[in-house]
């Protein structure tokens, strides 16, 4: 290299090896490429130092024979955004339509123990509704003529619903909140779940809101004021 | 990758990263698989475990979720996410530096005790790469298997240019020690990685 100028060739020669890095991985500037390209033509110790710290960068760049596939780790994270969700769902206060809910990172988890009557609720509720998944792999087919007539009313029961078989754990908690419902019982072989009232919100209208629902098959009011089967 | 492709996988980055500030679900599954690829094959030269890789890309996109809504989009999407995951590996190993088969911490790496010329140059990589603190190899991993830039790794890491630089220097250096032989030919060093 050129030693004219001592002081400016040193700091040229540093600053030429701080780049040879960036250089390899080809995301330095093209004045700077060029810079470089000149400097390794004159500058035997660089040339060196280039050719050494390729090996090192090809070797670094070979990719590993495992392929990753993202399904299996993606649920994992789905069950914990669901576990967020359902936390969030509990603090609300009452009335907030579902579409202004927060639905996540809202409510630390301290915040929803204090609420621990709410919390006993939802846990039953999606207790309920994972037995409700299992029933649902096993009945595809509900029979809605057993809604109304072969079971029981149960104490507190106020509707009667089948959801539909692709309505997630999260939907069906969200709904349930909007309706100011909650589950009882169910599922029965049939899928049907008894809903009772969490609020003094008119039955008809948490029917109105269930009947509403893309997910929702089946809702009958089971109230005996009210009677049975499908309202307007 | 063209630079149009590039741009307009920023843009679907962005716009995905808009859709997930607004709770949207789907969008993150959509970013999470389009990251997952990448994110795993960099962590893994960290951690043998298929569970920590795992969870750690988890972590990332939890944050990912819950921070959504800060990102101002001053910088690019991929940058933050990775940026992201860089503390999430950070801390995760250094929880894992007592474990064994763990990242050695320590500043100065123990000299090799018989560099042979038999050694593989995977084998003296790997041997190096385990022994230079956290800090520097991260610098070197995100700089020669993922690729990117200066400025960008200074933005993943949230250092300043001057710390990237000097991580990477020292992390050249140390690397060398390792070297079969005492400044062995490149040449040679890559015929025999054939
Ligand atoms: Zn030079």
């Amino acid at each position: 290299m050129n030693y004219d100028h001592p002081s400016h060739a040193v700091r040229e020669h540093q600053e030429i090896s701080t780049l040879i890095p960036w250089y390899l991985n080809g995301s330095i500037a093209e004045h700077q490429r060029q810079r470089l390209d000149v400097h390794v033509s004159l500058c035997a110790e660089c040339r060196d130092d280039l050719a050494l710290e390729r090996s090192v960068y090809l070797g670094m760049r070979a990719e590993t024979a495992v392929e990753y596939m993202p399904a299996a780790s993606l649920k994992l994270l789905q069950a914990r955004l669901d576990g967020i969700d359902a936390a969030a769902s509990v603090d609300l206060p009452a009335g907030l339509p579902a579409a202004q809910r927060p639905g996540r990172a809202a409510v630390p988890w301290h915040g929803v123990m204090a609420a621990s009557v709410a919390v006993m609720a939802v846990a039953l509720s999606l207790l309920a509704a994972d037995r409700w998944l299992q029933a649902r792999a096993r009945t595809t087919r509900p029979d809605y003529y057993t809604v109304t007539t072969a079971v029981p009313r149960a104490p507190g029961e106020v509707i009667r619903a089948v959801f539909a078989p692709n309505i997630t754990l999260v939907e069906l908690q969200s709904l349930l909140d909007e309706a100011q419902l909650r589950i009882i019982s169910g599922p029965t072989e049939a899928g049907v779940y008894s809903l009772a009232a969490n609020s003094r919100r008119p039955v008809n209208s948490s029917l109105a809101l269930l009947r509403g629902h893309a997910k929702v098959r089946f809702a009958e009011s089971t109230q005996p004021s009210t009677g049975s089967g499908e309202l307007p | 990758m063209t630079v149009l492709a590039k741009n307009s996988a920023k843009e679907h980055d962005n716009d995905l990263l808009v859709a997930v500030a607004a709770g949207n679900r789907r969008a993150l599954e959509e970013l999470y698989v389009s990251y997952h690829r990448r994110l795993a094959r960099f962590l893994s030269r960290f951690t043998p475990r298929y569970e920590n890789v795992e969870e750690i890309i988890n972590d990332t996109f939890m944050v990912v979720w819950q921070r959504s809504k800060d990102f101002r989009y001053a910088s690019q999407v991929s940058t933050w996410i990775i940026g992201i995951a860089y503390r999430t590996a950070l801390k995760s190993l250094r929880r894992q530096k007592n474990h064994a088969g763990a990242l050695r911490l320590d500043d100065y790496p123990e000299q090799t005790t018989d560099p042979t010329l038999e050694t593989e140059v995977r084998d003296w990589l790997k041997h190096g790469l385990e022994r230079l603190p956290i800090e520097q190899r991260l610098t070197l991993e995100l700089a020669y298997h993922m690729g990117h830039s200066l400025e960008e790794i200074a933005a993943i890491t949230e250092c300043p240019v001057g710390t990237v630089k000097a991580r990477m220097f020292h992390a050249r250096e140390k690397l060398r020690q390792y070297l079969p032989t005492l400044g062995g030919s490149a040449c040679a060093l890559s015929m025999r990685d054939e």
